[in-house]
């Protein structure tokens, strides 16, 4: 039976679906099956970002309601053939929704993959608790900025409460990726620190990820940052990919990198 | 020597506001548990006179002031 993660922020762009892209391939990449599941209902968007737009013809509701089988629906990904795809309807409100349907879904992917990724909506609406009520594992991804982090601890608290298993007695797992760190600004005190935002949400960490102009190059022509290995973002999404496949890698101090003017000239007198 | 390093540092203040936000925000959620069976039987109470589409409870603070604000929408 697969590991199902729900990727979930609060804030609405804050890199959820770039993280999702990238965690799904980076997860391939351990040469594990995985699908990535858009359960943005109504704002299809993970298409776009994985490069696979042209390829949707049917998606997660016609699946739920039966009127195209799973094997119909599931894309699989130009980049690696160990990664699927499942796009969100585009038509449909998020109210379509259905616990028993979605569980049922859910239960199915984890039968035949190994890593069951949902990319959830923004905000703490019903479609983001369908999203997380049946995962084993939730990333939360949040920008070193307060309204994101206030966002994800209401998220938190909602994913605390409504998960099935947590309702069953059992702990969901929890773990925050850090995402559009800029070294040089936590270098000179003007963005919080990942210590002081894993003081506030007090869950463990699982990456950081640098603020990288390539994100935009690689959204713009489909192709995840990941599959870049030159990137500072897609470098950290593999090592993000390759903790969650139970790989023992430590937290790299990207903080540290490319000394700010501070620390330069702060350097000189010294 | 140098003025500009004595800005104010921006990261502390946000990582202050955050701290007292997110304790107060905490504080509201999980002042009432029961809210969701409340809201349950609260709907089952007023199905028996007429139809009920949904019930809102709202936890309204100001100053010393608590209030819970609910509201029925009708089922038409």
């Amino acid at each position: 039976m697969g590991v199902v993660i729900a990727v979930i922020s609060g804030k609405g762009g804050v890199g959820k679906t770039t993280a999702s892209a990238n965690i799904g391939l980076g997860i391939a990449q351990n040469d594990k099956k995985c699908v990535v599941v858009d359960f943005d209902i109504g704002q299809r968007n993970l298409d776009m970002i994985l490069g696979l737009e042209n390829r949707v013809v049917y998606d997660l509701v016609q699946v739920m309601d039966k009127e195209a089988s799973l094997r119909q629906a599931l894309i699989r990904s130009k980049a690696n053939p160990n990664m699927f795809f499942l796009a969100a309807s585009q038509t449909k409100d998020k109210s379509v929704l259905e616990s028993s349907k979605v569980q049922k879904l859910i239960n199915n992917l984890k039968k035949e993959f190994d890593f069951v990724i949902l990319d959830s909506p923004a905000g703490i609406e019903s479609g983001y608790e369908h999203t997380i009520e049946f995962a084993d594992v939730a990333v939360v991804v949040v920008n070193p900025e307060v309204s994101s982090i206030r966002d994800a601890d209401r998220a938190i608290g909602i994913l605390d409460s409504k998960s099935q298993k947590v309702k069953e007695g059992h702990d969901v797992g929890k773990y925050l990726i850090i995402n559009r760190i800029i070294p040089k600004m936590v270098q000179s005190g003007e963005m919080l620190r990942s210590e002081d935002i894993l003081d506030i949400l007090s869950i463990p960490l699982i990456g950081k990820v640098p603020e990288d102009k390539g994100v935009i190059d690689a959204s713009n022509q489909g192709k995840p940052i990941i599959l870049n290995k030159n990137s500072g973002a897609g470098q950290a999404y593999q090592r993000i990919a390759n903790r969650l496949c139970g790989q023992d890698i430590p937290i790299y101090d990207i903080e540290a990198d490319e000394k700010g003017l501070f620390s330069k000239l702060a350097g000189m007198f010294h | 020597m140098f003025g500009f390093l004595k800005k104010k540092q921006s990261a502390s203040t946000a990582k202050d506001r955050l701290t007292i936000a997110i304790m107060s925000d905490r504080r509201k959620i999980n002042a009432y548990p029961f809210m969701d069976e409340m809201k349950a039987e609260i709907v089952a109470v007023i199905q028996k006179y007429i139809g009920v589409k949904g019930v809102e409870i709202n936890n309204e603070i100001s100053g010393d002031i608590e209030a819970l604000s609910i509201e029925v929408q009708l089922d038409k």
